[in-house]
């Protein structure tokens, strides 16, 4: 489905007759065909273009094709190219062939077979080509599942903020009423009063329910005063919901952080807890958030369950409903030029994240 | 002598039920009404109530920092935070810029019995405020 983008071929050989003859191999395969007549020309052109495809005798004069071939493995620039060997092949030969265990590396004998070579290099092109096409597909991918991260915090702060200016205020205004009245019951009939309870009842509901929700959405306090309280605030609620004994050390120290800092780190931690609370059967939970002395943040949650299995930990796309799992905070950790660690036995699991903080210094509160 | 509020809150709905709550006490009155910080603060300077109630989540500065803004022109006025998140962790701030008390906004019933609390215990406050001369401007 994609075009044909071509991708470019490095012939090198000493003998411009060869070069003629493979290029005239070459030329209905559409490629990018470029002639190098030695081994210094070929590392020339190697080190200005993205090349797929070399193609060099064994036997030069000057530069022994090895040679040439070991110069080119070593940059790890060159992992994605392709070498294939023209010679008579002898048996060491073949023997130092197999020793590049990096990158893909082919032979063709002489006299050459015209389709032979092309079908040989015609594969490693497709190959180049595709890998080319899934690392632009990788980047899309990541800045895509980025934005959609943003997007989702952005859109559940918005959400949070409307319940609290819209409905907050209604039923404020309700419960204010309510009690006003209630102070003057003795005024009512007992059905009326009866009723007025429950009004009272029913506030009371619709509020806690409000609280809930808005703070599942978006951590009331982290906008206002900052990620420290809000992570407490939520350890603290967390730990009432779930049964589970959090234990919270935050280094004092730390004051405002970058507002993507703050919402990262703590929908990380919010993450983590609900895997404890979801999978873990631990009954406890510690988070820790501390500086460290290279001007980083160390953010860590840790459990004594049963641990993550392997494959759930490489890749956990879809998790829980308030996040997309591990593989969202590693978007995150990335996006904040971080690193993500796991570890995670039968014991217990370790969640940490370091973060950069740099320039924007960690301000004491 | 009328206990004089001020009352700051974003939402005319909510300065609305306040303000019945509040005046169904014939001995209260409410002196001023603000909708966001900076003006509460400005409002706090001129009018000098004998108590507070401040909304906590506002456009431009919160409560928080409107408490901290008031604390430093005249600490002995009591501040009240009026607020949908009430939580222990608010208060701890709160406390902290020298408000008083936290009370929930959804859950307002308790709120008169606790400001007849504050007034009572700083009645001997209330008096000595008005001779107050200490503020800057």
């Amino acid at each position: 489905m994609a075009e044909h983008q071509k991708v470019n071929i490095l012939m090198v050989d000493d003998q411009p007759g060869k070069l003629v003859t493979y290029e005239a191999i070459l030329n209905e395969l559409d490629e990018n065909l470029i002639q190098a007549r030695s081994g210094k020309e070929a590392l020339d052109h190697l080190l200005k273009t993205n090349v797929a495809v070399v193609l060099m005798d064994v036997s030069m004069p000057e530069l022994d094709g090895f040679e040439l071939a070991d110069m080119i493995r070593q940059h790890p620039r060159f992992q994605n190219t392709a070498i294939i060997f023209i010679s008579a092949v002898h048996l060491t030969d073949i023997d130092r062939l197999k020793a590049y265990q990096r990158g893909a590396v082919d032979y063709i004998a002489v006299p050459i077979v015209p389709e032979l070579l092309r079908a040989k290099v015609r594969v490693f092109a497709d190959l180049h080509r595709k890998t080319y096409q899934l690392e632009m597909l990788n980047r899309d991918l990541r800045t895509l599942s980025a934005r959609l991260i943003t997007t989702q915090d952005e859109e559940r702060r918005r959400i949070a903020r409307d319940l609290h200016d819209s409905v907050g205020p209604l039923l404020a205004a309700l419960s204010m009423n309510n009690g006003l009245v209630h102070q003057q019951a003795e005024k009512l009939g007992p059905q009326a009063v009866e009723a007025l309870r429950q009004n009272s009842e029913l506030i009371e509901q619709l509020s806690k329910q409000t609280r809930t929700i808005s703070h599942l959405l978006h951590p009331p306090l982290l906008d206002e005063i900052g990620l420290l309280p809000a992570i407490r605030m939520f350890a603290e609620g967390f730990g009432e919901r779930s049964n589970v004994k959090v234990t919270v050390e935050l280094s004092p120290e730390i004051g405002r952080l970058p507002p993507t800092m703050e919402i990262s780190i703590f929908r990380i931690v919010q993450e983590c807890l609900t895997n404890v609370y979801r999978h873990s059967e631990s009954k406890t939970a510690l988070i820790r958030i501390s500086p460290t002395r290279d001007k980083s943040l160390t953010v860590q949650v840790s459990d004594e369950g049963k641990g993550i299995p392997l494959d759930s930990r490489v890749s956990t796309l879809v998790g829980n409903s308030h996040g997309v799992g591990l593989s969202g905070m590693r978007e995150r950790v990335r996006e904040l030029g971080g690193t993500l660690d796991i570890q995670s036995n039968g014991n217990g699991t370790t969640v940490t994240a370091s973060l950069p903080v740099g320039n924007m210094a960690v301000v004491s509160a | 002598m009328r206990t004089r509020f001020l009352i700051v809150d974003d939402s005319d709905l909510v300065r609305r039920s306040l303000r019945m709550v509040l005046q169904a006490n014939p001995d209260w009155e409410i002196c001023g009404e603000a909708a966001d910080g900076v003006s509460a603060v400005e409002m706090f300077k001129e009018l000098r109530p004998n108590i507070v109630i401040l909304d906590f989540q506002m456009p431009g500065i919160n409560g928080i920092e409107t408490a901290r803004r008031m604390a430093e022109i005249a600490p002995a006025i009591p501040v009240v935070l009026f607020t949908q998140h009430a939580s222990a962790d608010l208060e701890r701030h709160a406390l902290e810029v020298g408000v008083r008390s936290v009370v929930s906004k959804t859950n307002a019933f308790p709120m008169v019995g606790m400001i007849e609390a504050l007034l009572e215990s700083g009645d001997s406050n209330t008096t000595s405020e008005h001779s107050d001369s200490k503020n800057p401007d």
